[in-house]
């Protein structure tokens, strides 16, 4: 049996007490679902002396549309993203990849703002103590060495959120608090490229919502690379928006996961815009996600499959999408 | 009482422990209430390295550690097979594979063991370890057990028939290689032991997960070198085992020699990354096979070369690599048949038995290969097999005699079902049709311990209150053994079956049995239970003939009443009888045996026991596929398989072997494999071994053939494991229907699907541009 | 640290000092002596100890005990009456659901779940509502057949 270290579990009820629990015990991590966390600390991931159950906040349970857009809170749990009528009316590719995570046990529980904070994840580093003590650790935890590029010097642990390409897609915002207040960023800024420090949080900041800007004529979609269609993290995910006019392409993200330590948004779709998305677009659409992704030996399942299947996902979604119906 | 009467055999019963399941009642090893110690085990981090010392003193001072436990403790190496037993419960001088047992603790709770295990200092001296057969074949390498020599646990040549004048008959000869992963068995519960020593009067009681609990007693009494009588062996709900648990485990020796030391009670809960350490899966196999084939499809010789990872230790190593050369046999008239099989150590966790022992991948190459070769003679799958039946009654070149041969009606039943004429060939891009045959033995003729005693026995018991207790050693391990035994005597005895109860499993109480493995419970414990019932029922006759002034022999009992037959008399019922039975001297116990006879205890050449049986059960399928040729995702989309069991006893039952053994087939050629990283395990937990969910498992739909068996009880042969080999050269089939690619690299994961199309697309263009430079 | 949880435990309310450290899993089968919910992995992968918190499926393995405070729990223990098999339970019984049995509570409650939101579930939704519970010995072909006898009762 694994059991979890001892802790104290604090619940918090405003950022205020957030920001004086962090301060006040050094140890600290922040507890929403528990669906991630709590399998790594069964794992021997970390033995934190406190939990702060950040669940209770204010508005981290709401949805609703504001002037400046669609607003998520982060303690959303991800079933009612699914069902959610308003999310499926604005958002249909967010309760998509929501649908996309684990299981429905999982998403019951599991929560927007820790699908996006999710921690990376490797086959070197989600094990147990004994197999990573056997191993001298790894460079994301208690070791020195990144065994999946020994030479390199930082941890290639791979980002697996399913929510974050497609909020990326649909230019998201997030709302961080902490003991400066409240800022919005774009999403994208929430990452970094670093297996083992993939989120560019302050040292007392929370992630408190996100905000999605209502754009007409938008369409976009998620899929998802996984060998079974249940339970497991993605291989590759790729999030695509695109708007059409007329017979050509007038808007194209495209936002990855699984692939790298941080979900990714693909440069370079502007090449492509004015044009019709034809076979040879399709074609460049998957030479630009086989560019700029980096998958590395973090999965069981071979690097390049995982390069091979994003491109390939890309260019079958964007398609897709592209021939679909406008929508309202 | 619930009315359960009329034939008994035929009936779609639901498992008699069905509700303690459905209710969350039924308790399983780690369920048992005990006020126990806990147990660890710490577990070697080296592949391989001499053991120079095991330092617990420090563990040993912890406040609320009660005992720590060492190779020290257990000088005698067990083992399931008498001749190769060479494991320790815990390692002795020499470490051979990263998870082996080292040390063990036990402490007054989970913390306090498992600081203790922080505390156990390991001195060793790291030695070159070996994770392919290939390295550990290789010349100079360091032997991982003296006495095995090139680290071969055991070569086997056998050849019957004229290999070569077969081969020289043949208009097309062809051989190929095929490569199947590593798998294990993934039963939902965990390992788990719970072990109370009586310390005054030196007797141990285990409890635990074992399929074999009679093999476990005999390895306890050895490793803790007491008498078989101090020891008490219950095997209470199993959560699975597919042949995990066919043989002691060392964790199980482990909890008894903890207690022991303890003097107390030791519960040992494996967590799920242990119990993949434990193993005993499906070994990593390399197939090259050979076949000889006229131009209309039939066989002339196959010759088949098969090489084993086996892991650190022996295990069943020896059966498995007999079986895969002795079930070449059995399923095909084969003028000529050569065998080569080698079984490797490696620094890997030992391998075992797993459903379809033995025969699953060499089936599997050997289907391939006479697919390949129908496709280049431009023959139909189907038309080749026809081409190649056997005629019943015959005796196999390897001695098996068969009896019954339901296979030919199996290949009509699922060539209709799934439409096999019309669409084969027909379906639209990326999607296809495959099929193939395979079979497996009713149980092993010869048993691994030559006592002399029968195979099996069952014991029935009648008293005051009417109600007739069957006793029984074999493991119900849900597959639904104990069900089958209430059927049969129920049958036998033609009574309510609400009157009938299994106590099961418990040494104390019940009949020695050899344990639920090669599908030998129903074949070999199902007569014992009918021998059983007619003593049962000769008495219960005598008694009711004393009373209606009778024969015994004009008597007929149909639904507990008891009657002249033909008379007009409504006769006793089975109370009333029972009670003139039980007059003549109080309770009433019987004990049936069954002995499987010399002549199918299998051929006299070495190792011919291996693949003896008296039945063999036969199964056909058809598997369609989608195969997504941007991801390499093989999706199933229905299995159509018929599976001649003989008597179906439990049809519902049947079904649901079936249906479990074609999905495992599939877990295992489409996903599941175990992967090592240095000898630790990637895949040690249900994250990293892909167990399929219900999104990805297909409808399969049973057909079953009742070819009746002679010797079978009522006819009826096994059901749970004929129908799981013929998956996997049926989907490679299908994949090759598909996309015009046989894959000869199991699982076929999405990854080798898309390499594969890639090669292929790499030869056309280097083929297009020499066909341009030409 | 301890401190007092106070819930419903099917359908009776119940007092206990947990520390914040416990697992719900943990609490049910060694507090609680309800061993009906199962420990299949090590955390959050197979979906054995699957249990309803306030009706919605969640993992027992990944629950801290001391965040279900004022909470409904309900676990295959509390499902039926005594001496009355609820008709899942039933329709697993009887339609070989249920093999070896150690997914069974886990896989009901999770059928449960599904059932009490959409008693007229069709084949898609009732997989859905399952994917994340692992079975080993049913290839999950009679696991549907039941869960379809169950919702085909009801109605």
């Amino acid at each position: 049996m694994s059991l979890l270290p001892s802790f104290e579990l604090i619940r918090a009820a405003s950022l205020a007490e957030v920001v004086a629990a962090r301060r006040s015990h050094a140890d600290c991590r922040l507890l929403a679902g528990g669906t991630d966390l709590i399998a790594n600390l069964r794992h021997g991931l970390g033995s934190p002396a406190t939990l702060v159950d950040i669940t209770g906040l204010p508005g981290m349970q709401e949805i609703a549309i504001e002037p400046a857009g669609l607003r998520i809170g982060a303690g959303v749990a991800l079933s009612r993203l699914v069902d959610d009528p308003l999310i499926r009316r604005q958002a249909p590719v967010l309760a998509e990849a929501a649908a996309a995570v684990a299981g429905p046990t999982h998403r019951a529980s599991a929560t927007l703002g820790g699908n996006l904070c999710l921690d990376t994840r490797c086959v070197f580093y989600n094990q147990s103590e004994w197999w990573r003590h056997s191993n001298d650790f790894c460079l994301k935890h208690r070791g020195t060495v990144c065994h999946v590029a020994p030479t390199g010097n930082r941890c290639h642990a791979a980002y697996s959120g399913d929510t974050a390409p497609a909020l990326l897609v649909l230019g998201a915002q997030a709302e961080l608090g902490g003991g400066g207040g409240k800022r919005w960023i774009a999403l994208d800024e929430l990452f970094r490229e670093d297996g083992a420090a993939h989120l560019a949080l302050g040292a007392d900041e929370v992630l408190l919502s996100v905000r999605l800007p209502i754009a007409a004529g938008l369409t976009a979609g998620y899929e998802k690379a996984r060998l079974r269609r249940a339970i497991d993290f993605p291989l590759a995910g790729v999030a695509v928006s695109l708007r059409r006019d007329g017979d050509a392409l007038a808007e194209l993200r495209i936002a990855l996961t699984g692939t790298n330590s941080r979900p990714l948004l693909v440069s370079g779709c502007e090449t492509l815009i004015g044009h019709p998305l034809d076979a040879d677009a399709l074609q460049q659409i998957g030479k630009l996600v086989q560019k700029q992704v980096a998958p590395m030996r973090t999965t069981i399942a071979p690097a390049h499959y995982r390069r091979r299947v994003a491109a390939a996902l890309a260019s079958r979604l964007a398609a897709r999408l592209f021939s679909a119906p406008t929508p309202a | 009482m619930t009315a359960l009467r009329g034939p008994a055999v035929g009936r779609r019963l639901p498992l008699i422990d069905g509700i303690e399941k459905v209710s969350g009642r039924a308790a399983y090893t780690a369920d048992l209430p005990a006020h126990a110690l806990v147990g660890r085990i710490l577990r070697s981090p080296y592949a391989h390295a001499e053991l120079l010392d095991v330092d617990v003193a420090a563990a040993r001072l912890l406040p609320g550690v009660v005992a720590v436990i060492t190779g020290a403790d257990c000088a005698k190496p067990f083992g399931v097979l008498p001749i190769s037993m060479n494991e320790y419960p815990l390692a002795r001088e020499r470490v051979r594979y990263r998870g082996e047992p080292v040390a063990a603790v036990a402490a007054v709770d989970d913390e306090t063991a498992e600081r203790a295990l922080a505390l156990i200092r390991l001195s060793v001296r790291e030695l070159p370890a070996y994770f392919s057969a290939e390295a550990a074949r290789a010349p100079g390498a360091v032997l991982l057990h003296d006495n095995q020599a090139g680290n071969v646990l055991r070569e086997v040549h056998d050849e019957f028939g004229d290999l070569a004048a077969g081969f020289a008959a043949a208009d097309l000869v062809r051989e190929a290689r095929y490569r199947c992963a590593e798998v294990a068995h993934g039963q939902m519960e965990p390992h788990a032991a719970l072990a109370e020593y009586d310390a005054e009067r030196r007797r141990l009681t285990l409890h635990s997960v074992t399929q074999v609990p009679y093999y476990l007693h005999l390895m306890l009494a050895h490793c803790l070198e007491l008498e078989e009588s101090q020891i008490r062996v219950v095997k209470p709900f199993v959560g699975g085992g597919f042949g995990a648990r066919v043989e002691p485990l060392n964790f199980e020796i482990v909890a008894a020699l903890l207690a022991r030391a303890a003097c107390g009670t030791v519960r040992l809960n494996l967590t799920r990354e242990e119990s993949f350490l434990t193993h005993r899966g499906r070994p990593e196999t390399e197939i090259r096979v050979k076949l000889g084939m006229t131009r209309q499809g039939r066989l002339t010789a196959a010759a088949c070369e098969v090489v084993q990872r086996g892991g650190a230790y022996a295990g069943y190593g020896i059966v498995t690599i007999l079986y895969a050369g002795s079930l070449l046999h059995g399923i095909y008239d084969i003028p000529a048949v050569k065998y080569d099989g080698c079984r490797v150590y490696t620094n890997t966790p030992p391998c075992g038995a797993m459903r379809g022992h033995g025969s699953v991948d060499a089936r599997h190459a050997f289907e391939c290969l006479l697919d390949t070769m129908a496709a280049e003679l431009g023959l139909d799958p189907f038309a080749v097999r026809r081409a190649n039946l056997l005629s019943v009654p015959t005796q196999t070149a390897n001695g098996i005699i068969i009896n019954s041969y339901g296979l030919p009606e199996c290949l009509d039943r699922v060539e209709r079902a799934s439409g096999w004429q019309a669409r084969k060939g027909r379906l639209p891009p990326g999607r296809g049709l495959g099929m193939a045959c395979s079979h497996y033995v009713s149980g092993a003729g010869k048993p691994i311990h030559r006592t002399g005693e029968p195979h099996a026995v069952v014991e029935l018991r009648l008293d005051f209150d009417g109600g007739i207790t069957i006793l029984t050693g074999a493991a119900d391990i849900g597959q639904g053994s104990s069900t089958i035994l209430v059927q049969a005597v129920g049958e036998i005895l033609g009574i309510d079956l609400g009157r009938l109860r299994v106590v099961a499993t418990d040494s104390a109480v019940t009949p020695k049995d050899n344990g639920s493995y090669s599908s030998r419970v129903t074949f070999m414990v199902g007569n014992a239970a009918i021998d059983a019932a007619q003593r049962l029922r000769d008495i219960l006759l005598a008694a009711a003939a004393r009373k209606l002034e009778s024969r015994p022999d004009r008597i007929e009992c149909v639904d507990e009443r008891f009657r002249v037959r033909g008379g007009e008399d409504p006769g006793l019922a089975f109370r009333e009888v029972a009670a003139a039975a039980l007059a003549q001297g109080g309770s009433i116990t019987v004990k049936g045996t069954f002995t499987v006879p010399v002549e199918y205890q299998g051929g006299k050449h070495r190792g011919g026991a291996v693949g003896s049986t008296m039945a063999l059960s036969y199964a056909a399928q058809v598997v369609e596929v989608d195969v997504d040729v941007d991801t390499g995702m093989v999706r199933v989309e229905k299995v159509w398989v018929a599976h001649d069991c003989g008597r179906a006893i439990n049809p519902l039952s049947v079904e649901g072997q079936v249906q479990g053994s074609v999905w495992m087939g599939m877990a295992q050629a489409l996903g599941e494999e175990t992967r090592y990283e240095g000898g630790l395990p990637l895949h040690a937990s249900l994250l990293g071994y892909p167990i399929p969910t219900i999104m990805e498992s297909p409808p399969i739909e049973v057909h079953i053939v009742e070819c009746l068996d002679p010797n079978g009880p009522f006819g009826a042969k096994e059901a749970s494991e004929g129908s799981l080999a013929g998956f996997l050269p049926a989907v490679t089939g299908a994949v090759a229907d598909a996309i015009g690619l046989r894959m000869t690299e199991l699982p076929i994961t999405p990854d080798r699907i898309l390499e594969a199309l890639a090669r292929r697309q790499r030869d056309s263009r280097i083929a297009a541009a020499r066909g341009a430079a030409s | 640290m301890p401190m007092i949880l106070s819930l419903t435990l099917n359908g009776r309310p119940r007092t206990d000092l947990v520390s914040d450290n416990l697992l719900l899993v943990e609490y049910l089968r060694d507090v609680a002596g309800l061993t009906g919910t199962k420990r299949g992995c090590d955390g959050g992968e197979c979906g054995a100890c699957t249990v309803l918190i306030d009706g919605a499926p969640q993992h027992a393995c990944l629950t801290l005990a001391s965040r279900c405070g004022g909470r409904h729990v309900e676990t295959i223990e509390g499902i039926g009456s005594p001496g009355r098999l609820s008709r899942l339970q039933r329709a697993f019984h009887e339609k070989l659901g249920a093999q070896c049995g150690f997914c069974t509570p886990g896989m009901i409650m999770a059928a449960e779940a599904l059932l009490r939101r959409n008693p007229d579930p069709n084949e898609a939704e009732i997989r859905e509502a399952l994917s994340g519970n692992l079975c080993r010995c049913t290839g999950y072909v009679k696991i549907i057949e039941s869960v379809q006898a169950a919702a085909g009762d009801a109605t």
